[in-house]
């Protein structure tokens, strides 16, 4: 995939207003066309080429404003699509100065005819739904006003309002999807500069602080606590730098593997496949929640010390989570003991943790065995 | 530690000196032949082809080349040379890739001199080194290639279920003793599943390659 284009996140709606200039000019030549072609009939022949011209003038003005005005002008077009509005109406207005009795009883086109629908399409682009709907009723409102007979245009405001609404839904989905590509784009920046800067730091700091651990270690003493430290920042940085907090893609999903990662330390080894493995992202906080429960309950019952294993695996219609540890266990019973006295305990939250993913839990342990808890998400479920 | 009848030598590749010395350092006190060291994959295969070392030690991160085209260019012309991966946590798609391209170990850097002897005889005597971690990444590969709907082309590599019993294990922290125990197994039977897993794996990816070199060459002939 090649990467979007400035302009394509940056101006998503510039087609359109490029579009919008060509219907304007076609329909100002087309008006034009009728009027001039008709001119005897008119009232006030002078006056109808007075409204031309300045139909022409403001074509060539907004026509400027829509482009996105000159270069290093401020982007105004919502502005201008506003003023657009009232002049178009102040056009439509001079219909019964310039025209005949006649030709108003008679109803001929309003002044400006199909070249008015334009003002509106201009605010639903710079202003969505509402603008559209905002523009349409009051152009709708100046056909009432200045024609004669309010019937023959119900057809006309149908297709105004239609039109309105329709366009300014257009501009609305166009924006929201370059914010989101905007968003995915800058998103998928900042895990390449994280990329860049492990690399830059992988080649320096890790290395010293991991040589320090090293050679701490051996030499023993105030040494041997200077690597300790130099181990867990190490650890931590290491931790940071490639893992990254797992960030939620634009659909709201998350890496389950990535998360988990996140739990290991000194004394937990996190085994995940290689590849993404993708869930809703509220899905893996609740997982990654219950695994982090159950290590908290081997650090509290086993010991902070206490080397603990969580293994991640993905199979076909589920996810599969495992914590074990080599404690002494978790005696019979204990566990419903605790739930059965209402105890805010490991079973009670894990448990209805899970539950409330549409998965189980279970837990192998006895004395010598140490604890084995086994949690299974199906897909299906969490998708819902 | 006695004398060995035939001496482990060994080459420790890595980019960054102080690291590479001082792995080079501990290895050589504890009794091994540290025959030569290498900053890049380049100098890598150059230097393993002149000293023919048992066993290479190295890191994935190696600047520009990266560690497993290393691999591959060593095991093509010294294919009885051993590679264990040295190497820092979270880099699990490049030890993925290295397990596939033929090496037979994974130990990470935070691993301490004596584990680090350890595995380095282990992978000398031919032995798989599986980390947890590495078992996790490729019971996740054969998860990954059995899903795949490949067709004809098919031959994906399977795992019987005492393979994909032993592997989890592992990746569960259980050591091959405690494993044997748990299945009723010696422990070099339980050795010898985890090894199967990993030459499957292997295979499957030198068919791969040979068929992707194969179709290369017929489309631009």
């Amino acid at each position: 995939m090649t990467p979007p284009s400035a302009a394509e996140t940056e101006q998503p709606l510039a087609p359109l207003w490029r579009g919008l200039l060509v219907y304007r000019v076609l329909t100002l030549v087309s008006a034009a066309a009728v009027a001039l072609y008709s001119l005897d009939a008119y009232a006030m022949p002078a006056g109808a080429v007075a409204v031309l011209a300045m139909m022409v003038a403001w074509t060539v003005a907004t026509g400027y404003g829509y482009l996105g005005g000159l270069p290093g002008v401020r982007d105004r077009r919502g502005h201008v699509a506003i003023a657009d509005v009232v002049i178009t109406v102040g056009v439509m207005a001079t219909t019964p100065l310039v025209q005949t009795p006649a030709q108003f009883a008679g109803d001929a086109p309003v002044m400006g005819s199909i070249w008015t629908p334009g003002a509106a399409l201009a605010c639903a682009l710079a202003y969505g739904v509402r603008g559209g709907l905002a523009g349409a009723l009051a152009l709708s409102g100046a056909l009432l006003a200045f024609q004669a007979h309010w019937r023959a245009e119900v057809g006309d405001i149908q297709l105004l309002l239609l039109v309105g609404v329709t366009i300014g839904f257009a501009s609305t989905v166009l924006r929201r999807s370059a914010e989101r590509l905007r968003h995915a784009v800058a998103s998928e920046a900042g895990m390449r500069e994280r990329e860049r800067l492990a690399r830059a730091v992988h080649d320096g700091v890790l290395q010293v602080l991991g040589y320090v651990r090293r050679r701490g270690a051996e030499l023993g003493g105030a040494a041997a606590e200077l690597g300790v430290l130099a181990g867990e920042q190490e650890f931590a940085l290491r931790t940071l730098l490639t893992t990254g907090a797992a960030p939620v893609d634009v659909h709201g999903r998350r890496d389950l593997a990535a998360a988990l990662r996140m739990l290991a330390s000194e004394h937990v080894s996190v085994s995940t496949p290689a590849q993404r493995v993708e869930l809703p992202a509220h899905v893996v906080d609740e997982l990654v929640a219950v695994a982090g429960a159950a290590l908290a309950n081997v650090a509290e019952h086993v010991g902070p010390d206490a080397p603990a294993w969580v293994l991640l695996e993905d199979t076909k219609d589920g996810v599969e989570i495992s914590v074990r540890d080599e404690g002494p266990g978790i005696p019979d019973g204990r566990l419903a003991t605790a739930e059965a006295e209402g105890r805010l305990g490991v079973a009670r939250s894990m448990r209805g943790r899970v539950h409330d993913l549409g998965g189980t839990i279970s837990c192998d342990t006895g004395p010598g065995r140490g604890t084995d808890w086994t949690i299974s998400v199906p897909k299906r479920e969490v998708v819902a | 530690m006695t004398e060995e009848l035939d001496e482990i030598t060994v080459m420790v590749v890595d980019d960054h000196p102080i690291w590479r010395e001082g792995v080079a350092r501990d290895l050589t006190e504890r009794g091994l032949s540290v025959v030569a060291t290498a900053p890049d994959a380049e100098a890598a295969v150059r230097i393993a082809l002149a000293t023919r070392p048992r066993v290479v030690l190295m890191d994935l991160h190696l600047g520009a080349t990266s560690g497993v085209r290393a691999i591959e260019g060593m095991l093509e012309k010294l294919p009885g040379t051993r590679i264990l991966v040295l190497s820092a946590s979270g880099e699990h798609t490049d030890v993925l890739e290295a397990v596939k391209a033929g090496a037979t170990g994974y130990l990470l850097k935070s691993a301490g001199a004596d584990e680090l002897l350890a595995a380095v005889r282990r992978t000398a005597d031919g032995f798989p080194v599986f980390t947890p971690g590495l078992a996790g990444l490729v019971l996740g590969e054969y998860r990954r290639l059995a899903s795949e709907p490949e067709g004809a082309d098919g031959a994906a590599p399977v795992l019987t279920e005492r393979e994909t019993e032993v592997l989890r294990l592992v990746a569960k922290g259980l050591t091959a003793r405690q494993i044997g125990e748990r299945l009723v197994l010696s422990h070099r039977t339980v050795e010898s599943h985890v090894q199967n897993t990993l030459r499957k794996l292997q295979l499957h990816n030198r068919v791969q390659l040979v068929r992707y070199a194969i179709e290369q060459g017929l489309t631009d002939g």
